[in-house]
């Protein structure tokens, strides 16, 4: 997960989107629009053809949900490109609608997550490479409302721990490293969990979180 | 004033013996008996005067005719009356009196008459009883004159005598004083109770529309209330969507910023020690490190404070807002929302704290396996009913969850009604107005 990006973002408010393209430029990346409205975002999609454009999810005229109905336009127009959302909020709903259809090179991340800056840069890598990034939020969001409680009950904590990172995408170095663990203790953890759940192993990380939140959808 | 007079009038009544009252009542409260009673004798009288006179008979039933009528045409039967007398002095009959007892005696015709002055005088205006005081005055003299024994009436009598004449003026003169000052003094009497009763009339009038007035002005006053509430709430509903919109746009998007740069400088200090493995920065880094985890905890804080203020999802309709609090219930729920338009943003801010506080009482107490939040409308209202399947037994209690989220209801005329009988279901429903 590395190399020069072209990226667009979307942010309404000048001071975070300056230090977004700062950021990314620092990192090597191309930010090759930087836009404050939806309108302004479909026209450099359109444009550019970026590997991933970063969106915000409030943004004018409304201020409720542009970024969110933006994303969805360019995932239908533009489905090689890919597009991480961001929001101070996280809604299940708004998940679920980002992810319908199919979940790869999709992101929903807290605005909060751009702080931990290197996680954030890798965040939009995944997603420029067709990935899938959710916010722990959201991950622990479904994990709480899951409809199968029970089955989900019969989960360890680590398993949980496991769970969570494989829905956010992350790969079983990603998370061995994230839980200072091996990655053969990874292996069985998940081999443990898909058992518990009745998921079929898989070697595609994608599928794996597409199966870990069809699961936890259901 | 009113008062006084009533007290007065009661009073004067007082003033009689009770037996006399016993009388004057039964006679008043039995006018057709009475009637009936003096007409009856009016032509007894007559027919056991007159001997076989028709023409007398006649007179004697058209006067107990006028006795019958007085009541009701008390100036009428007086006209016909006094019209009988002045036709009878005229034809000179003269029933009654003379054959039997004395010269002096009334006739039928003159009590009749005395009796119709005296309703004239309690029934009409005092002008017109003044005049038929005089008709009657004047039909005395004539027929004073009339039966004079120098004229051959009261034949009877010692003749070429002035006794029996002036007698018998005096008897017909106060008979009818008497008569008119009693039927006077009724007429005093009722006037006075028919001035009470007219000024009681007039204020109890008075104080209805000083009452409907005040009906009138305290519905005005409750719609101008209603309306100040109304838009109280709704502008208060307002104030706290841009108060979240400005830490939104300003102290959240600021704070991120700034824990971006704290990040930037963080892992630049981490990049500098693994490259030169000099942590002579070792104090700096633990500050930045502290620096970094107080923004970002602040932003988890702040966030926190913001959607309590006003859930952003709220702006996206009801349906978003109340899938969204599903979606992430402890216990599995499902919402559906079937309105065809958006409350005020007040009311739906209501209802998405009601639904958010309810299932989290679901999850806390019910012990339920899955819960539903239904939303419709129901002749102008909004009713949004929380079901879960879990073990009842909820109430308002004073201080209560529930009993706090009746108080945020009503401030809108809105109402909360709990069904939860042991054993479950429970069924929470709130029924608030479209708009506040």
């Amino acid at each position: 997960m590395s190399g020069h990006l072209r990226i667009v973002i979307a942010e309404d408010a000048a001071i975070m989107r300056d230090g977004l393209t700062q950021t990314l430029a620092r990192r090597g990346h191309d930010v090759v629009a930087a836009v404050a409205d939806a309108a302004a975002l479909l026209g450099a999609i359109a444009e550019h053809r970026p590997d991933v454009a970063i969106i915000d999810v409030r943004m004018p005229p409304t201020h409720t949900d542009e970024g969110l109905r933006a994303a969805r336009v360019i995932r239908s127009e533009h489905p090689g490109v890919g597009v991480l959302v961001f929001s101070q909020y996280i809604e299940a709903r708004s998940a679920a609608e980002l992810l319908a259809g199919s979940p790869a090179g999709v992101g929903y991340l807290l605005k909060d997550r751009v702080a931990d800056v290197s996680d954030f840069i890798e965040a939009v890598s995944r997603v420029a490479h067709g990935g899938t990034v959710l916010d722990p939020e959201v991950v622990r969001q479904m994990l709480r409302a899951s409809r199968n409680a029970d089955a989900l009950a019969a989960l360890t904590g680590r398993e949980r721990e496991v769970l969570a990172l494989v829905a956010e995408g992350r790969s079983n170095t990603a998370i061995a490293e994230a839980l200072v663990i091996t990655g053969g203790v990874v292996e069985k953890h998940i081999a443990s969990i898909f058992a518990k759940l009745g998921l079929p192993p898989s070697d595609s990380d994608n599928r794996r979180v597409i199966a870990a939140i069809r699961y936890l959808e259901s | 004033m009113r008062q006084r007079s009533g007290q007065e009038v009661g009073s004067r009544a007082g003033t009689y013996p009770g037996h006399v009252r016993g009388v004057w009542t039964w006679l008043r409260s039995h006018p057709r008996e009475t009637d009936l009673a003096l007409a009856a004798f009016v032509v007894l009288a007559t027919s056991g005067e007159s001997g076989a006179d028709p023409l007398v008979l006649v007179v004697g039933a058209a006067l107990a005719a006028t006795l019958l009528a007085r009541r009701n045409y008390p100036l009428h039967a007086f006209a016909v009356a006094a019209a009988i007398a002045v036709i009878q002095v005229a034809l000179g009959i003269r029933p009654g009196g003379g054959y039997v007892v004395g010269a002096w005696q009334p006739s039928v015709a003159d009590i009749t008459i005395a009796i119709l002055l005296y309703t004239l005088a309690a029934r009409s205006s005092r002008r017109t009883a003044l005049i038929g005081l005089g008709v009657c005055l004047a039909l005395s003299a004539v027929t004073v004159v009339r039966w004079s024994p120098e004229r051959g009436g009261f034949h009877q009598a010692g003749p070429h005598t002035a006794a029996p004449t002036l007698g018998a003026a005096a008897l017909l003169t106060s008979i009818s004083l008497t008569a008119w000052v009693i039927g006077d003094s009724v007429a005093y009497r009722y006037r006075v109770a028919h001035l009470a009763a007219l000024e009681e009339r007039a204020a109890r009038l008075e104080a209805e529309r000083d009452s409907h007035a005040r009906i009138a002005a305290a519905a005005e006053r409750a719609r101008e209330l209603q309306e100040r509430r109304a838009r109280a709430v709704d502008e208060s509903a307002a104030r706290l969507r841009s108060i979240e919109r400005d830490l939104h746009d300003g102290a959240q998007v600021r704070l991120a910023a700034l824990a971006l740069s704290l990040g930037e400088i963080k892992e630049n200090l981490e990049a500098a020690v693994r490259r030169d493995g000099d942590d002579g920065q070792a104090r700096t880094r633990m500050l930045v490190g502290a620096a970094h985890r107080d923004a970002k905890e602040t932003l988890a804080e702040l966030r926190d404070l913001a959607r309590g203020i006003h859930p952003a999802v709220l702006d996206r309709g009801l349906d978003a807002a109340l899938s969204s609090l599903a979606q992430t219930s402890a216990t599995p729920a499902a919402s559906s929302v079937h309105i065809a338009k958006r409350p005020s943003p007040a009311i739906e801010a209501i209802v998405y704290f009601c639904a958010a506080e309810l299932l989290a009482n679901v999850a806390k107490h019910g012990h339920a396996s899955a819960a539903t939040v239904y939303v419709t409308e129901k002749d102008g209202a909004l009713l949004m009913t929380v079901t879960d399947d879990g073990v009842g037994g909820a109430r308002i209690t004073a201080g209560g969850g529930l009993a706090g989220l009746r108080e945020r209801v009503q401030t809108v005329d809105g109402r909360l009604v709990v069904i939860s009988p042991d054993g479950g279901p429970t069924n929470v429903t709130v029924a608030l107005p479209a708009h506040a």
